[in-house]
């Protein structure tokens, strides 16, 4: 028998209840600082958000979450007032709420399929998570999982981002010894390097890389596995059982037109991790330098051309987003796009980018786009942009690519069993996450070429236990040896 | 209406375990006492902890045990009275005072710190109050943190040495994960630097309350490194004599630090420690350094680099490597003053760490056999780097003739280790003070002129690499320059160091750094070095204030 809820009323009367929107810092105060911009729910927001919930027999919306958080479950403990509860339940198939609370792009997974979505607004579900993760860091009320006994089994995880810190949970969790090898000086991967702090407060990941070094997971730091050591040294000599590739995207794509290698113009990779990973804006405190003027052009439409254009503004620029499709097609999270929109950002859809002019010392002065029209859709339903001939030139000094990312090269150069596909991409069994190494796995942006944090969470959680099954089964395979061969 | 507890009370005098606990048993029978019925049983059953000369031990403290329990259950009626009797008491009944206390949580709690504010510099009152929180179990106690934090630094060493062993037993009861980082920190600090204090009976406090600490697992990796190492030299074993004189305080010390024996961790192995062995002038401005890295020094292979950041605010810079020994376990670099983080980094001495190290990075210089002979070229510090290629080019069989440029001879650097690398090796300097007068393409012009060339390797500033490069271009002799970009991860993931080579743009951290001379854009390359000129600039200014 299901529990009774704790606001008598009808279904109808839920799908009523007005969405409760997070308190944003305003948009004039927080372009001034990198303070985080939502402040969140307060707790009677949370429970009126969560009693908007109709509770389905049949929710969509775990089957929409790439790790199948159990969600009304979740938030019905926001409705009874138990926040500390509700984070818990989380925990149980995502560690990291706090982070995907913020970062995940619900609209597109679980609030896309929420029923009260169909008449009035889905379910701040993402909203609630974060209020239920950030209740449970404000009074620590986390709880450490039981560790099982050792198993003796020892896994390398490469790459400290999503994917490799949920598989090292994963796996921590079963009682395996893990050790990741992260190749910066510093954990998180992309949720340290490239998403701004005041989307992500970087003392979250810190808390999180605590968590699991307080559970045993181990981090070495400076390693960039394929050059110090080799899968074959980690699994041979060095003794690992099985190793788990979570390394990423990291190779930025960038416009092949005149002027790309002007100076003033980065990757987007390039010019967040200077400003988040190496605090170039505290600048000369921290050493490393950043060269940003007063016209920042950045172009694409997603969540990282986003991040950039926001971090720009931030510095003091004035700052224009370049885009050859319209703002219908932009891959950006909603609230990022609405958020970029508050924060006077200046907008050039349909204008796709042909030349960076420079001077003659190298540096960009001008921006050249060709604007573009949209086709009628095609069979897909997809609107291609379409050339007109037409030009125009704005002045900007720093252009910043976001163009998304391919497959880091490094570590499937430097082992030829490990197949890639011809865009870099590292080919695993779909069910297994295995590659074609026998004992290596992998997941995340290094098996699909780009995508989100909690699919490279999903992947991961789906490795590792592929990698329980493997390790473990092989124990059994040994006994059995032993017992064939008296 | 207290006729019914007058007997009873009279009962709690006689001197045998067997009444008393007859008396209790009838106490606790009774109903609806009245606030002052209980305040006298109270001050009849507190008698018992004062003196303790019957029965056996045992009973004893079974007895007082019961006793506690039944004064705990009066609640918050008997408080006040409770609290008077602590600050008289003598350290004994303290204990079982507070025990009493406790049981009214956290209006107990409340209760001590009033008493504490109204006692403060009463130490013979607050070393009793500061034993009474021992007794308390809620985590509501970390209330007391400050105040008990506070203690720590009293004038008396009685009071510092309770307020230790308080601190000691509540780490072992309480979760401390309720308490806040910060006085959690602060709490460890203030126990911590009693190590040191000068009464010995404090030191052997803290060294308990420590071993206590770390038994719970509340110490970060950190501390727990601290506290073992000042255990470790407070027992004389570090090699220095700052060892603890007493006895009391080492035996304690032998006790805990067993717990302390330092879990070898998997990760241990790969935590390379970046330590600089040695360091020498080469010349002006100009050091050699060699730093222990052996998982680098163990797969390095000629002509790739690493990334270098020396502090944590410092930024990443992409160096070469001059030499390595796998088996010590080291590699050599050589670094230049130039700018900020250059000179910053000439500071450093052996015995300091750089922050962190990367590599092997990029792709090994081409080595194979050749027919003709191999020149290896280098500029500036850019010797330093042509080293190893030129050693391995002769290893397989090649004639290696080493050329060295610099603007005058006291410029010159890593010539003997040049010289042992090739056959032969020319020095070239601009004004002529050693060797052939002008610039290395004059001794490449005679090297090309007096004998087949087939490979040509060169390492230094961008317009000798690229006037190497167009002396071999009509020739069509392979050569091979190492173009030292900007970066910042040296993986490929920023882009930060792409170059044009032959119209195509190649990332030099993992395309490179050596390439086709004949194919790169020198005069873009020129242009990109300069991109953060101002910034360095700026930084360099900022740093000779």
């Amino acid at each position: 028998m299901r529990e009774k809820r704790t606001l008598n009323l009808t279904n109808k009367e839920r799908m009523n209840l007005p969405h409760q929107e997070m308190i944003l810092m305003e948009a004039e105060e927080r372009v001034c600082s990198f303070d985080e911009v939502p402040i969140g729910y307060n707790h009677e927001q949370a429970v009126m958000e969560a009693s908007r919930c109709l509770q389905c027999r049949k929710p969509e919306c775990i089957k929409a979450c790439p790790v199948g958080i159990d969600i009304p479950a979740f938030i019905r403990l926001i409705e009874q007032g138990k926040p500390a509860d509700a984070a818990k339940k989380i925990r149980e198939t995502n560690f990291l709420p706090a982070a995907c609370g913020r970062v995940c792009p619900q609209d597109k997974q679980c609030q896309a399929v929420c029923v009260v979505g169909r008449r009035n607004l889905p379910v701040g579900i993402g909203d609630l998570e974060r209020y239920a993760a950030d209740y449970e860091r404000k009074y620590k009320t986390l709880e450490y999982p039981d560790i099982p006994e050792d198993t003796g089994k020892k896994i390398a995880i490469v790459g400290s981002g999503p994917a490799g810190l949920s598989a090292a949970y994963e796996l921590r969790i079963r009682g395996h010894q893990v050790v990741v090898f992260e190749a910066f000086h510093r954990a998180g991967g992309v949720l340290i390097y490239g998403i701004p702090r005041f989307r992500l407060p970087i003392d979250i990941i810190d808390e999180d890389i605590k968590f699991l070094e307080n559970i045993g997971v181990e981090f070495v730091y400076n390693m960039i596995i394929g050059k110090i050591l080799s899968l074959d040294d980690l699994l041979g000599e060095e003794g690992f059982d099985a190793a788990f590739i979570g390394t990423g995207a990291g190779l930025p794509r960038l416009l092949d037109v005149p002027g790309a290698n002007a100076n003033g113009v980065y990757s987007a990779n390039e010019y967040l991790t200077r400003i988040y990973l190496m605090e170039a804006d505290k600048f000369p405190e921290f050493a490393t330098p950043l060269y940003q003027g007063k016209k920042v052009a950045v172009i694409g439409a997603g969540n990282t051309a986003m991040d950039s254009m926001r971090t720009a503004k931030r510095l003091g620029a004035d700052v224009t987003c370049y885009y050859r499709r319209s703002i219908e097609e932009a891959p950006a999270r909603s609230e990022e796009l609405k958020h970029a929109q508050q924060e006077m950002i200046n907008w050039k859809w349909l204008s796709n980018p042909v030349e960076f002019i420079t001077n003659e010392d190298n540096f960009i002065t001008h921006i050249k786009c060709e604007i573009m029209e949209l086709s009628e859709p095609d069979d897909s339903g997809r609107r291609i942009p379409v050339a007109t001939g037409k030009f125009f030139t704005d002045e900007c000094d720093t252009v910043v690519m976001s163009l998304g990312c391919s497959v880091n090269p490094i570590l499937p150069a430097t082992d030829r069993e490990i197949k890639i596909n011809d865009w870099g991409v590292i080919t695993v069994d779909g069910e297994t996450c295995e590659t074609s190494k026998k004992g290596v796995f992998a997941g995340g942006d290094a098996i699909t070429g780009g995508s989100t944090v909690i699919l490279a969470m999903g992947q991961a959680k789906i490795a590792a236990a592929s990698i329980h099954d493997f390790l473990m089964g092989k124990t059994k395979d040994k006994e059995e040896e032993s017992l064939e061969m008296v | 209406m207290t006729e019914r507890i007058n007997t009873i009370i009279s009962n709690l005098n006689l001197d045998t375990t067997e009444l008393v606990c007859e008396a209790l048993d009838n106490i606790i029978k009774l109903e609806n006492l009245s606030q002052e019925e209980k305040i006298l049983l109270t001050e009849a059953l507190t008698a018992i902890f004062y003196h303790h000369d019957f029965g056996d031990t045992n009973d004893l403290e079974r007895l007082i045990i019961r006793t506690e329990k039944l004064i705990g259950n009066f609640g918050i009626d008997v408080l006040p009275f409770l609290i008077e009797e602590l600050i008289n008491a003598d350290s004994e009944s303290a204990a079982y005072l507070g025990k009493c206390i406790s049981f009214s949580e956290v209006k107990g709690i409340e209760a001590i710190l009033a008493a504490w504010e109204e006692h403060d510099g009463d130490d013979f009152a607050i070393i009793n109050i500061i034993q009474a929180l021992a007794s308390f179990t809620v985590p509501e106690v970390s209330k007391a943190a400050p105040k008990l934090i506070a203690s720590t630094r009293s004038n008396s060493p009685h009071v510092k040495a309770m307020a230790l062993s308080t601190i000691g037993v509540l780490s072992l009861n309480i979760s401390m994960d309720k308490l806040d980082d910060k006085v959690r920190k602060s709490m460890f600090n203030a126990v911590f630097s009693l190590l040191g204090d000068r009464k010995p009976l404090v030191r052997q406090n803290a060294v308990k309350t420590l071993g206590k600490m770390h038994k719970k697992a509340i110490l970060t990796r950190d501390q727990e490194g601290k506290v073992h190492s000042s255990f470790t030299a407070m027992l004389g074993k570090d090699g220095e004599h700052n060892w603890d004189r007493e006895f009391i305080v080492r035996h304690e010390i032998e006790h805990y630090i067993q717990l302390f024996t330092p879990k070898k961790t998997l990760a241990d192995r790969y935590k390379q420690s970046f330590l600089i062995l040695n360091k020498h002038e080469l010349c002006h401005n100009t050091f050699h350094y060699e730093v222990e890295a052996p998982f680098i020094a163990k797969k390095i292979k000629p002509g790739q680099f690493i990334i270098v950041r020396h502090s944590t605010q410092s930024e990443r810079i992409p160096l070469s490597v001059c030499g390595w020994d796998a088996e010590k376990g080291s590699i050599q670099i050589i670094i230049n003053s130039v700018g900020k983080t250059s000179t910053e980094i000439n500071n450093l001495k052996p015995g300091n760490k750089f922050a962190d190290m990367v590599g092997p990075l990029g792709v090994r210089s081409r080595v194979t056999k050749y027919n003709g002979t191999c020149v290896v070229i280098g500029g500036g510090y850019g010797v330093g780097a042509i080293i190893p290629t030129a050693r391995e080019l002769k290893a397989i069989g090649n004639r290696v003739i080493g050329v060295i440029g610099a603007r005058s001879k006291n410029l010159l650097l890593m010539v003997e280790e040049l010289k042992s690398a090739c056959d032969e090796v020319i020095i070239t300097t601009n004004d002529g003070s050693e060797g052939m007068t002008g610039f290395v393409t004059t001794a490449l012009e005679e090297i090309m002129n007096r004998e087949t060339v087939e490979h040509v390797l060169a390492i230094g500033p961008v317009p000798m690499m690229e006037a190497v490069s167009n002396m071999t271009r009509e020739k069509k002799i392979e050569t091979y320059v190492s173009l030292n970009a900007i970066m910042v991860d040296g993986t490929g993931m920023c882009g930060a160091c792409r170059v044009t080579i032959g119209g195509k743009v190649k990332f030099a951290c993992i395309d490179g750094p050596d390439f086709n001379g004949h194919k790169v854009d020198f005069g873009e390359l020129v242009k990109r070095q300069k991109m953060f000129v101002n910034e360095e600039k700026r930084a360099f200014e900022a740093l000779e204030i």
